[in-house]
């Protein structure tokens, strides 16, 4: 057990991309992680708050810091500026090991975001590392808005239309529905 | 009972009635209402007696002796009715409706009232004393009367006794029947009167005793008792053995014997209560006035003993005289002889002419000394604030208030008048905190000495401590005065000499020496007395406070308490502990130490375990220290050099540990030599570098002399300003704008720089914005920055927000370094600091984000 706890705390403190061994079992790591995810949230949310981003933004919902709500605004010189999308982002104790599942939560009209907001990107997906936190995640989703991959579409009708910029705005506009609180 | 007995007698005997027997019935006792007529009429003339006697006598025979008694008391009652009332209160016709006020006014009624008091009385006296006599003789007629018939049996003492008391009895119902409503009034001005006469004569005797300044009632007085009194005086100086108490006793005498006279005259009346609230009301008011006299606005000396003192020589002389004088009546004895006071067992002994004071006496003293104590009291309540304005100095009457209050008990009388004079003249916008502060001090010591438990105390200090928590500058105040007594802040308005922190350690000590002494002394004996030496706690005490916290009045404790949180203070005072480092120029850190061995010691003695050990270990790691104002500074070459040069070798003899300078701190000493003078400074670094570069040239635009420095514009033109007001430099603006300033050679101004001129050292006082450590405030900014942030991303996200849950949610997610832990309602005046900057708006008690 002792064995395990001290795997456990070096496992902690070097929370690197490459830092799990793929020998050893995972389960215990999972049970005594919570804590540690706490904290690392915790400080996330720290130098999110102090790191003055501008046009993202995201805070934990209620009570549970495994929730937060996540704020991003369209940038400048694209089709997308001067909209808002908020985002809800789920932690889950794997975290920072897992990705956090994240969604659109109005309307995006964007190649990679389907309907119900879910959110094609690699980086949340297999292309995930502990490295990454919730502000790269916001940044990399505020520069997908105006880089789509349009190789891999969710929305095959925005990766039609993405080449003429003039009507997506116009698409944009139309279907833009600015976050309620 | 005797009505009944006597009619059930008449009709038995009326069956056996004659003629005859009904005519000499008739015909003695119309002689007898003759008799009886004529001898109470007769103003002395006791002729008719034989007559009476006879008359009676026929009567008695006839079993009618029981109507022989009621008529003659009837007939009595009548006549007294007629000549005595009614003639007495004729005397009194002319002070009718006059109030007591006008005749105090009137100074012709005097004497006046005494005269016509004792001319009445002497009048309704004789009256009552004949009336005495014709009563004695029925009952001598009586009696004879039964000494003649057989049945001797009838005591003839209890004949005479039942008669007379009778007749008491008749007397004052008549005269309360016609009592007119001033006639009190009266009697208590004449008490009044002949007191303050007898006063002014013993005064002028105490106030030999006493050395005291002569009392307001003297002055009242006329020329003549001036005189008496001062000759008085001169014997009471020159020597205070008996023969001289007993020459100023008889020198009284006449005018106690006639007061008793009074007394006497009145209680056979039956005026018995009535006398004694007159001259009762009387004394007290006396020793009212007498007390208000003596105790003044100087705090700065104890009267107790004076007023004790005064109560033994005047009043308690007087009813002494009084009571030896009416020979000890039983009145005293009837109201309560089972009551008798503990404190009886041990009076004074200081009564002239009497070896052992009676009982009434002692209960007299009682009863005045409470009311003296009582009015005291009140007295110093009511100007207690003032009392502890002075309060060193004000230490004597502080502890007759304590005497006082052990007297009467009437503590939480205290309390509450002390906290409304609190909140009103103390606990207001203008008062400093220093000031407030001072006298919270002061009232813990004040209140310390009056009541060592500290249940008062506790009461007191919370509304001053409630205030204070609501002040900004309350942290700062506070270790100011407990580091550094005397000098470093200007603002501080007390008296030089030690730290209120040395203060406290030195009563700590002491205390806790008797603390050791106990402890080494523990055998039975010693142990035996600490147990006498326990006190209850005062009744007032709230049981839920443990009683055990108030055995020692901890004032670092009630201090620190006012702050809080311990860790305020030490962060206060971490932060004037490093600016007073940085600001020494020698290594001497003694009274540091000290310090910050006190405040350790303290805050172990005490209740409040303050994290001290931090700053122990502020000199040696950078961790400890308060964020420090980092301010680029380009010092001069040669000064540079010898830093460097130092550094090196300190590398080299400390591998691998290096030394980086931080060098727009610490102090610089500098003496600066012009043509005609010299001049010497302490400075700060950044001082020291600009003038530094006027001795290569005399003058510099401000642009360039801040990049020589390596310092901004703003900075420089701040910081040079030191230099132009000790007019060293003067400024000047050229015609592209930019500031000059040229090095004064030679005294331009010389009325200007006198003051400086010469070898005079001065310490910059170090304005705001110029400290080296970031202080409290900058901290307190900087923790409001945080939130301000967190609340702005919480805002982003969730639109719009209530307080509660702004404040619900920093409590949750913010904490971190610096932890979120204000309340309510500094967040609430902390968001709308922030609408008012236009950061966010307010709409129905929503916040969000102004677009």
């Amino acid at each position: 057990m002792a064995a395990v706890n001290g795997y456990a705390e070096t496992n902690n403190t070097t929370a690197g991309p490459n830092a799990a061994p793929a020998k050893q079992p995972l389960p215990p790591a999972k049970t005594v992680d919570s804590q540690s995810v706490l904290k690392r949230l915790q400080s996330e949310l720290m130098a999110l708050m102090m790191g003055g981003d501008s046009g993202i933004s995201a805070f934990p919902e209620g009570d549970n810091i495994f929730c937060w709500k996540g704020t991003i605004i369209g940038s400048k010189d694209t089709v997308f500026e001067g909209t808002e999308y908020r985002l809800s982002l789920s932690f889950s104790n794997d975290y920072p090991f897992k990705p956090p599942k994240v969604k659109f939560e109005n309307v995006c009209f964007h190649p990679n975001v389907d309907l119900h907001g879910n959110i094609c990107l690699d980086i949340l997906q297999d292309k995930w590392s502990s490295a990454y936190d919730v502000r790269t995640i916001l940044l990399s989703i505020q520069s997908l808005l105006g880089e789509p991959n349009i190789s891999s579409p969710l929305n095959s009708q925005a990766a039609q239309l993405w080449s003429n910029q003039e009507d997506y705005r116009k698409m944009v506009e139309k279907l833009y529905k600015p976050p309620t609180a | 009972m005797e009505v009944s007995t006597s009619s059930a007698f008449n009709l038995g005997i009326l069956d056996t009635l004659t003629d005859d027997s009904i005519q000499e019935i008739s015909g003695s006792y119309d002689g007898f209402c003759a008799a009886t007529e004529a001898l109470l009429n007769g103003a002395g003339d006791l002729s008719v007696g034989s007559e009476f006697v006879a008359h009676v006598h026929a009567l008695c025979k006839h079993g009618l002796d029981s109507l022989v008694r009621d008529h003659f008391l009837r007939a009595l009652e009548e006549t007294f009715q007629r000549n005595g009332a009614f003639k007495f209160w004729r005397h009194f016709d002319p002070y009718r409706g006059s109030s007591e006020l006008q005749l105090k006014n009137s100074n012709i009624g005097e004497d006046e009232v005494q005269e016509v008091l004792c001319k009445a009385l002497e009048e309704i006296s004789t009256e009552k004393q004949y009336q005495e006599k014709c009563l004695l003789m029925l009952v001598h007629a009586l009696q004879s009367f039964k000494d003649n018939s057989s049945d001797g049996s009838h005591n003839s003492h209890s004949e005479r006794v039942h008669l007379f008391s009778k007749y008491q009895l008749l007397v004052s119902s008549v005269l309360m029947a016609s009592l007119p409503r001033h006639f009190p009034e009266v009697l208590h001005w004449y008490f009044k009167e002949s007191l303050e006469q007898l006063s002014t004569i013993m005064a002028g005797e105490f106030d030999g005793d006493y050395d005291d300044d002569e009392s307001e009632i003297q002055d009242k007085d006329d020329m003549a008792l001036d005189e008496r009194s001062k000759g008085s005086y001169g014997a009471g100086k020159m020597e205070i053995d008996e023969s001289s108490i007993q020459g100023r006793f008889s020198e009284n005498n006449k005018l106690v014997k006639n007061i008793g006279k009074v007394v006497r005259d009145l209680r056979n009346l039956g005026f018995t209560s009535m006398t004694e609230d007159a001259y009762a009301s009387a004394i007290f008011l006396l020793l009212k006035a007498k007390v208000h006299d003596l105790a003044g606005d100087d705090y700065r000396s104890s009267v107790l003993e004076s007023i004790k003192g005064w109560i033994q020589a005047v009043p308690l002389q007087f009813l002494h005289a009084l009571l030896a004088y009416l020979g000890e009546s039983t009145s005293y004895e009837d109201v309560s002889s089972g009551l008798k006071s503990p404190l009886a067992s041990h009076p004074s002994s200081f009564y002239p002419g009497s070896e052992t004071p009676s009982e009434g006496l002692v209960r007299w003293q009682l009863r005045l000394e409470y009311f003296a104590y009582e009015t005291l009291q009140d007295l110093r309540i009511a100007k207690l604030f003032e009392i502890i304005v002075d309060y060193p100095d004000s230490l004597p009457v502080i502890e007759d208030l304590k005497q006082c209050l052990e007297y009467t008990g009437q503590h939480s009388k205290l309390v509450e008048s002390f906290i409304t004079a609190l909140r009103y003249r103390l606990l207001t916008a203008g008062a400093s905190t220093n000031d407030i502060l001072h006298q919270y001090v002061s009232t813990i010591k004040a209140l310390k000495t009056m009541d060592p438990a500290g249940v008062f105390l506790e009461a007191v200090g919370e509304p001053i401590r409630d205030y204070l928590r609501g002040r900004k500058d309350t942290i700062k105040c506070i270790v100011t005065m407990l580091t550094d007594g005397s000098g470093g802040n200007s603002n501080i308005s007390g008296n030089t000499g030690d730290s209120l922190l040395e203060e406290l350690n030195r009563d700590e000590e002491s205390q806790e020496n008797t603390g050791l002494d106990d402890d080494f002394n523990t055998d039975d004996k010693q142990a035996w007395i600490n147990a006498i030496r326990w006190e209850p706690d005062p009744v007032e005490a709230d049981p839920l406070k443990g009683s055990r916290n108030r055995r020692k009045v901890d004032i670092l404790g009630m201090i620190v308490g006012i702050i809080g949180s311990k860790d305020q203070l030490v962060n206060e005072y971490r932060v004037m502990l490093a600016e007073k480092l940085l600001n020494k120029s020698d290594y001497d850190i003694d009274t540091e130490l000290r310090t910050l061995e006190l405040l350790k010691a303290g805050s172990e003695l005490g209740d409040t375990a303050l994290p001290m050990d931090i700053l122990d270990a502020t000199i040696l790691s950078s961790n400890f220290w308060p964020p420090i104002q980092d301010e680029s500074l380009v010092i001069p070459q040669p000064v540079d050099q010898l830093l460097s040069d130092y550094a090196k070798r300190f590398n080299e003899i400390k591998t691998p540990r290096k030394l980086l300078w931080k060098k727009n701190l610490g102090a610089v000493k500098l003496e600066l030599q012009f043509e005609d003078r010299e001049m010497q400074f302490t400075v700060a670094p950044v001082h020291a570098a600009i003038i530094m570069k006027f001795q290569d040239e005399a003058s510099w635009t401000s642009k360039n002399l801040a990049t020589a420095i390596g310092v901004p514009v703003d900075v420089l033109n701040r910081r040079i300003n030191f230099w132009i007001s000790k007019g060293v430099l003067a400024e000047s603006i050229r015609e592209d704008n930019n500031h000059v300033f040229t090095l004064m050679e030679g005294m331009v101004d010389s009325s200007k720089n006198v003051g400086n001129s010469g070898n005079c050292e001065e310490l910059v006082a170090d304005d705001e914005g110029e400290k080296s450590v970031a202080s409290v405030e900058d901290q307190l900014r900087k923790e409001m920055t945080v939130y301000e942030k967190f609340i702005m991303g919480m805002l982003t996200n969730f639109g719009n927000m209530a307080l509660d849950r702004i404040h619900n949610t920093l409590k949750m997610f913010c904490v971190a370094d610096p932890s979120y832990d204000k309340s309510l309602q500094q967040l609430q005046s902390f968001l709308s600091g922030l609408v008012a900057e236009e950061k966010l708006e307010l709409r129905d008690g929503m916040y969000s984000l102004k677009k």
